[in-house]
């Protein structure tokens, strides 16, 4: 099946078209015509994929296998589950948000700007659908460079130092993974005999409990990192505000998320004794975050910042649910990932359109935005509440089902974690009262309010979050990831070598 | 051909005849472009036989080690070739004919140490190398900074052979055979003899190979030569010696702890910090470079400590990479000036001369290891290499020291990224050569890097028949002496 490489290879060459012509033509709208023309071929992609694999017999939806290093057992080998089905749409809907918003008014070399983005995005899409850990790896490793170069070139007023704390943080984590896929790759082969990369073989690896807790360990850095866990998180809030609004919207409401699917894919289903017994510590941390993230949100001023603390608390739940241990758990870990890429998406879609007007982040400056920028506020409104979990919303289903699953396990942190949620109300509330309520000073300029663009594009974004919440049953059903010891029925044709 | 001559590299024969005719022609008519063509085809020739075997015998090892090495060794020589041709600072003050009498000779050498199975001619080839480097260094010799930078060199060469020399007379003492090899392989007699004798050895070649605590002449003479010298220095030379350090531990068993095994670990941590730390503090990119290579020698030796299969490999495979990533480094700051290799010279470099700035871009991405350039395949696979053997102190220096790395290559980048300088670059178009090799380096970074394969051979390397070297009839090793 040719779809799954398509998903890596139709951004990056869109991107190369993007770029070739912004040079051709400067001054033109041309990067971004073509980077949309891009996104709507990775949809067709993708629904193409979708609709294939609505009547697959196993949980296994797609299939790509190829040789790549025979030497050292690497395939360019790709899988998809309806766990990497539903992340991959919700890159596609946010690339939309991305390319249609946020990365219009890039005016500086657009063609560059559209090139990073989509290559981001194809880094993105590759990590969501490998299944050779090498192939992960690179993956992984590959979205970082042109993030890294959007935000240093398109940032703010601190970009530099937040581009490279960005970098090292997770360059550090990812060189943490690399150890322990290599160390899992030779325990395989010392009891095998077979050098191989393939998530599958590698699943079924015969190990210690003492080598199994370090080998997941490193995957779990690289995806705390990521994800972000507290103490691990320190890079998140500084990169997130010094970022261009498109950069905003796609490290929040996507590379985030990459943790949160590693950390399901790589670390529960590839180590669940070792998972079992960092599972207290795992929670402890979760809960932390919640709560800490939810704290530092209470006491921002700058705008993106509160959205970003926002963020470490609202993904403590996804850790949460992760390592509850039960299906019910990952259901909401993954609905809340889902439902924080869309909200967070959309609120720091938004925040970045204020900062464009008013020229600051900071909220004591702003105030009494809903006279004059009725359609913004009221779509900011609309997605703060979505962020504090108001029921009928995404956000709630997922926390809901995270706290659900965590009573089962530990009651305490489940009512620790619900606290977080009276705070995250709190939060929200004071950022929608700072920013667009009250009074706003009289020599203000008049600004722009949303057009029909924005609000098409949040319109659909707040239709989306309705429906899965009112209805979250499809996306629920997909997402039970798939245990990699279930071989998928498309690849044994194809020479498949799972455990059994 | 003659029996004596038989067992010689078709190569080290091919480029010592090479040497001869270029020195014949600069004594019948000094002509820059007779010597380049020669030089170039002498380097041509010698990368055709290298495929072609020879005798065997007690003094070459002609396998599949040193073809690989010299391989990398004339394809880098062709680099810096390109580079120096039409390159202003080689010739300011002198006729350029020597230049590249010395730049064969230097080849010669290197390949020289790489077939070098007995101790006498490894050091042959090390001297070869050794003072056609000293040329080379000195060879702006009206520039002050010339002559800072070859006398540094000639006094830390000179001290570092003399002390190889005295762990040769050692192991010498200890085993009565000059073979190439560390002592301790050869059952020793006396084993602090045989560990002082390889350990002085080792110091020698670290010396040499700049390795951290060894390293501080690097910084100095790479920022006193011209640019096509620094990349000799910092790639042929190195993988030279380093291919002969291979060689050297064939026969020792590393894994088990030991002084020498000690000190190798501790050598490539150190190298790999030091390495790091040093580059940091760098505004100068030569001097930044130098940083750089000394880390990449310390990850080069997680390889070296982990014998095997996937050692030999990973070292091959490393070398090469980090070879292509060094001369393309090199040959874009000799594009972009050859005199000013301040890091402001590449301020702006991404508006004014974009293709340029990929390339190095693509540069510094493959010295960083990430991906898709080729650096990154080469990181994971001398980790492979480290986590096979199980050196987990030296893998945790190889993510400190990556993270490290990551500071400087990418200020690197950082800085091309920024808006240009009022004084926008001259627009000096890359020579001819310089952009061709460009253009191939960075071709091969990217091409490598998403095809790794392509460089992996089918059967592992072998690194000859190193035990057979080691229970050679005494016959042959009294013949020797």
């Amino acid at each position: 099946m040719i779809a799954l490489p398509c998903l890596v290879i139709v951004p990056l060459v869109g991107g190369l078209l993007a770029w070739i012509g912004g040079r051709k033509w400067p001054g033109t709208r041309v990067p971004w015509i073509a980077s949309l023309a891009t996104l709507c071929v990775m949809t067709a992609v993708l629904l193409d994929v979708t609709i294939r694999a609505i009547g697959r017999p196993g949980p296994w939806l797609a299939h790509f296998s190829a040789p790549w290093i025979p030497s050292l057992g690497i395939t360019l080998r790709a899988d998809m589950d309806g766990l990497s089905l539903v992340l991959l749409w919700l890159t596609g809907v946010l690339s939309f948000i991305c390319v249609l918003l946020a990365s219009r008014d890039e005016t500086q070399r657009p063609g560059l700007f559209q090139f990073l983005l989509l290559t981001t995005i194809s880094g993105v899409n590759g990590v969501f659908i490998a299944t050779d850990l090498f192939l992960f790896l690179f993956f992984w490793e590959l979205m970082l460079v042109p993030m890294y170069i959007l935000i240093v070139l398109w940032g703010h007023e601190a970009r530099e130092a937040a581009a490279i704390k960005f970098f090292l943080y997770t360059q550090g984590g990812g060189l943490l993974m690399m150890l322990s896929i290599l160390g899992l790759v030779l325990l395989h082969y010392r009891h095998t005999g077979v050098l191989t990369f393939d998530y599958f073989a590698l699943a079924g690896t015969a190990m210690s409990g003492r080598a199994s807790i370090l080998l997941m360990l490193g995957f779990f850095i690289a995806f705390a990192v990521k994800l972000p866990v507290v103490p691990l998180h320190v890079w998140l809030p500084d990169t997130h505000t010094q970022a261009p609004t498109a950069g905003s919207v796609l490290l929040a409401g996507i590379l985030l998320k990459t943790g949160g699917y590693g950390l399901i894919r790589f670390v529960v289903l590839l180590f669940p004794d070792a998972t079992a017994q960092i599972t207290p510590l795992a929670m402890v941390l979760g809960v932390v975050g919640i709560l800490y993230g939810a704290w530092l949100s209470l006491v921002q001023t700058d705008l993106k910042r509160l959205i970003a603390y926002s963020s470490v608390s609202h993904l403590g739940f996804v850790l949460l649910g992760v390592f509850s241990g039960s299906t019910l758990g990952i259901e909401g870990a993954v609905m809340q990932m889902v439902a924080h890429g869309l909200s967070t998406g959309a609120l720091f879609a938004i925040a970045g359109s204020l900062q464009d007007n008013l020229h600051t982040r900071d909220m004591r400056r702003m105030g009494g935005l809903w006279g004059v920028l009725p359609h913004l506020s009221a779509t900011g409104l609309f997605f703060a509440f979505a962020s504090l979990g108001l029921p009928g919303m995404a956000n709630f289903v997922g926390e809901f089902l995270v706290l659900l699953a965590v009573w089962h396990v530990s009651p305490v942190i489940a009512v620790l974690g619900a606290f977080g949620l009276v705070l995250s109300a709190v939060y929200s509330l004071t950022m929608v009262g700072r920013v667009f309520m009250g009074t706003r000073s009289s020599d203000a300029p008049r600004l722009p309010d949303f057009g029909f663009r924005q609000m098409t594009v949040f319109g659909l974004t707040m239709a989306v979050v309705v429906l899965l919440g009112l209805y979250p049953r499809p996306v629920l059903d997909l997402v039970h990831p798939t245990r990699p010891d279930v071989v998928s029925v498309l690849s044994q044709s194809a020479g498949g070598n799972g455990p059994g | 051909m003659m029996p004596t001559f038989s067992a010689l590299p078709p190569s080290v024969v091919v480029l010592s005849l090479g040497t001869m005719v270029l020195m014949l022609a600069i004594t019948i008519k000094r002509s820059e472009i007779i010597d380049a063509v020669l030089t170039l085809l002498t380097l041509l020739v010698a990368l055709a036989v290298l495929p072609m075997g020879a005798a065997p015998s007690a003094l070459f090892a002609v396998d599949d080690w040193h073809r690989f090495s010299s391989a990398l060794i004339i394809l880098s020589s062709i680099g810096v070739l390109a580079m120096s041709w039409r390159d202003p600072t080689v010739r300011e003050a002198h006729a350029p004919d020597e230049f590249y009498l010395l730049l064969l000779m230097s080849a010669l050498g290197a390949v020289l140490m790489t077939a070098g199975r007995n101790d006498i001619t490894f050091f042959i080839g090390l001297e070869t190398l050794s003072l056609s480097l000293l040329g080379l260094i000195g060879y702006r010799q009206h520039r002050i900074e010339a002559g800072e930078a070859a006398m540094k060199y000639v006094v830390l060469s000179g001290v570092s052979s003399a002390i190889l020399v005295f762990g040769f007379a050692l192991s010498y003492a200890e085993t009565g055979s000059l073979v190439f090899a560390a002592p301790h392989a050869l059952h020793p007699v006396e084993p602090l003899l045989a560990a002082m004798a390889t350990v002085l050895v080792m110091t020698g070649m670290f010396f040499k190979l700049s390795a951290v605590p060894f390293h501080t002449w690097l910084a100095d003479v790479l920022e006193g030569t011209s640019i096509p010298v620094a990349a000799l220095l910092s790639v042929v030379s190195k993988i030279g010696l380093f291919a002969a350090m291979l060689r050297y531990f064939a026969g020792f068993d590393l894994m088990t702890p030991g002084s020498v095994s000690d000190e190798v670990t501790a050598v490539a941590l150190l190298s790999m910090i030091g390495g790091n730390l040093l580059a940091i503090g760098q505004t100068d990119l030569k001097r930044m470079l130098a940083g750089s290579s000394i880390a990449h020698i310390g990850y080069l030796m997680v390889a070296l400590l982990a014998p095997g299969a996937f050692g030999l490999g990973s070292a091959g495979f490393y070398l090469a990479a980090y070879a292509a990533a060094t001369i393309g480094a090199f040959a874009i700051m000799e594009a972009v000036s050859p005199n000013h290799t301040h890091l402001n010279s590449l301020q702006g470099l991404f508006r004014t001369r974009p293709a340029l700035a990929l390339g190095m871009a693509v540069m510094m991405a493959s010295l960083a290891g990430i991906p898709p350039a080729v650096g990154f395949f080469a990181k994971v696979y001398v980790a492979v290499a480290g986590v096979s053997a199980h050196r987990d102190l030296l893998l945790a220096g190889l993510i400190v020291g990556s993270v490290m790395g990551l500071f400087y290559y990418l200020r690197v980048v950082r800085v091309m990224l920024m808006p240009a300088t009022d004084e926008v670059s001259t627009g000096r178009i890359a020579a001819p050569g310089n952009a061709v090799l460009i253009s191939a380096l960075a071709l091969v970074t990217l091409v490598l890097g998403v095809y790794p394969s392509l460089l992996i051979p089918r059967n592992p390397i072998h690194l000859g028949a190193d035990v057979e070297a080691a229970t050679l009839p005494v016959s042959t090793q009294t013949a020797i002496r």
